[in-house]
């Protein structure tokens, strides 16, 4: 158990130590560690993207009843390798009104944040790439480059779809990433640290022997957890906020006029961040890379860790299939009229918890104060929401 | 001394480049902000301005102020960048043409006279300033952890008037931008 647990550090010390023996200076090794860790993350989390893609639309057929893709090596699995191909191979098309220099640079700039926000996530027990005393806020900081290459795509090419559909993105990021930032510092809070690895560290431990104290299975952990969910969903332009790409009406936002491998350079940028926010996700709320029973605790760390992740990557495929898009100003409104008075209900119930303890006092509280915030918005959304007669402003 | 360096170069290039590392993002914010400032194109500008401003959350990090460098990220790159760039867009280029400002009619002598002007309020206030003379405080690295105390503690009244501050300017916002009732 204990060989498998740490098998990844050890390893990487066994290389290194190998590569010693042969006379490589200590400054030459402190590079080549970080180098390797480096290259082991981005390969394990491209590999996951290439087994993404493929699965994502072998589950969206299961949904709805058909095959999905198949004919490519055993059960159709070899299909990045065949999307790949013919990625690398399409012709590159330049608009001839678009600014060439923005127009090359944005894939870039959109790939730079997703893979630097892999290196503050706690992957297994004493497996963080970067210790950083100020992790959580280093995710959103990052993250923020994002917004601006959406903007540097969607000016760049020079067409109208594009600037709308990177209008509405950056407007939804921008908007959700408010409730995902005050749910992720909730967290935070009550675990009283911005380090990934104190969070996962307080979320550790078994109550009654065999409940895991995880902070989703707590009234303010619950809801902010959602929240963070439904942000991370915004936040990585999935379904059902996946209207800055609507096709039918925009046709596909800020990525309609690239092709090829910059085409595909921000598939893999999205795919990547989004596996960096269910990461996110899993470390603050499911309890990182912790097992959910005690006796599982044999199965080593990491894998728990990516398992979890997968799990978070399965639900957001699964509301992809089932949820249909939201209007834009639904989208705004649900984000600033229901989920940041929903974020500070819970940010109020944490703090409630923090004082009460965890007991039956901490508990009540808690689910009192976010039971009633819950009750009263749902019920004026149902009311101002109501089935009726639509009037449109420009059509009949 | 130049021998030196070569010779801590060859035995630890890491350490001996490390303390060099922040003049590298001080040359691209200076170069970035110049550009921004240069520049015709009104979006290019921008870009280059948030290039400056991602170069500046690089030197405090450089300069072991992590905190700072992150929070710089993500208010500036995060929040400025995107309302300057919203402005852009939403100016129509036509508008832009017809409002002339008073100081349009200067030409590029009342330019040049505004920036002289501004270059000796600012030389000014740099030679007069008594920090230069203060002896230099010894590097410390600040938790993160005591930054949040100190704000919830001795500067709490500072944060709660900026945070009232800011609010206001947000129902402001939100009142110019609600639509009149038909």
């Amino acid at each position: 158990m204990n060989l498998l647990e740490r098998a990844p550090i050890e390893l990487k010390a066994w290389l290194l130590n190998l590569l010693g023996v042969f006379g490589v200076p200590d400054w030459a090794l402190a590079i080549l560690s970080a180098l390797l860790i480096i290259g082991t993350v981005i390969a394990v989390f491209l590999g996951l993207f290439a087994l993404t893609s493929v699965m994502e639309r072998k589950i969206l057929a299961r949904v709805q009843n058909r095959l999905g893709p198949n004919r490519v090596g055993p059960f159709g699995l070899f299909q990045p390798v065949a999307d790949g191909i013919k990625m690398i191979t399409k012709e590159d098309l330049v608009p001839r009104g678009a600014d060439p220099i923005v127009h090359f640079l944005a894939p870039v700039v959109m790939m730079v944040p997703a893979l630097l926000v892999l290196a503050i996530l706690p992957y297994g027990r004493d497996m963080v790439p970067v210790e950083l005393e100020a992790g959580i806020l280093y995710f959103f900081a990052v993250g923020a480059g994002t917004e601006v290459a959406v903007f540097m795509a969607g000016w760049g090419s020079n067409n109208k779809y594009s600037v709308l559909g990177a209008m509405r993105a950056i407007a939804q990021m921008i908007s959700y990433e408010i409730p995902l930032v005050l749910s992720a510092i909730v967290a935070a809070m009550i675990a009283g640290s911005l380090m990934p690895s104190v969070i996962v560290a307080a979320q550790g431990g078994f109550a009654f022997g065999f409940v895991p104290q995880w902070f989703v299975f707590t009234p303010w952990g619950f809801t902010a957890g959602l929240i963070f969910y439904i942000g991370a969903l915004a936040e990585s332009n999935r379904s059902p906020f996946d209207l800055p790409e609507g096709e039918s009406e925009l046709v596909a936002g800020h990525l309609t006029e690239y092709s090829g491998f910059k085409y595909a350079t921000f598939f893999m940028a999205e795919y990547v961040g989004m596996f960096a926010i269910c990461g996110l996700f899993v470390t603050l709320f499911l309890g990182g890379w912790q097992a959910p029973l005690p006796f599982l605790e044999i199965i080593p760390s990491w894998c728990w860790f990516f398992g979890k992740v997968c799990f978070v990557a399965f639900t957001m495929i699964w509301v992809r299939a089932t949820l249909p898009r939201l209007r834009i100003d639904h989208l705004l409104a649900f984000a600033w009229k229901f989920l940041l008075p929903m974020s500070f209900a819970a940010f109020l119930a944490a703090a409630c918890w923090h004082y009460a303890g965890r007991g039956a006092l901490g508990w009540g509280m808690s689910l009192v104060i976010v039971a009633v915030p819950y009750l009263a918005l749902g019920t004026s959304f149902t009311r101002r929401f109501a089935v009726s007669k639509r009037t449109y402003q420009f059509s009949e | 001394m130049m021998c030196d360096f070569f010779h801590s170069l060859c035995a630890d290039p890491v350490n001996a480049i490390g303390g060099w590392f922040v003049l590298l993002p001080a040359a691209v914010l200076l170069l970035a902000a110049a550009a921004s400032v240069v520049l015709r194109n009104l979006i290019h500008a921008a870009l280059c301005l948030t290039l400056s401003f991602i170069a500046l959350g690089v030197v405090y990090l450089a300069l072991g102020a992590e905190f700072v460098g992150f929070v710089q990220l993500l208010v500036y790159v995060g929040a400025v960048a995107m309302v300057i760039v919203f402005a852009i867009l939403l100016t129509r280029p036509d508008e832009l043409e017809r409002s002339r400002s008073f100081f349009a009619g200067f030409g590029p002598a009342g330019g040049a006279a505004a920036a002289l002007a501004t270059l000796a309020v600012l030389l000014g206030a740099i030679f007069t300033s008594p920090t230069g003379d203060r002896p230099m405080p010894p590097a410390v690295a600040v938790p993160v952890a005591d930054l949040g105390k100190a704000l919830m503690g001795d500067y709490v009244v500072a944060l709660i008037v900026i945070g009232v501050l800011l609010t206001a300017a947000l129902v402001g916002a939100a009142v110019l931008a609600m639509e009149d009732e038909p």
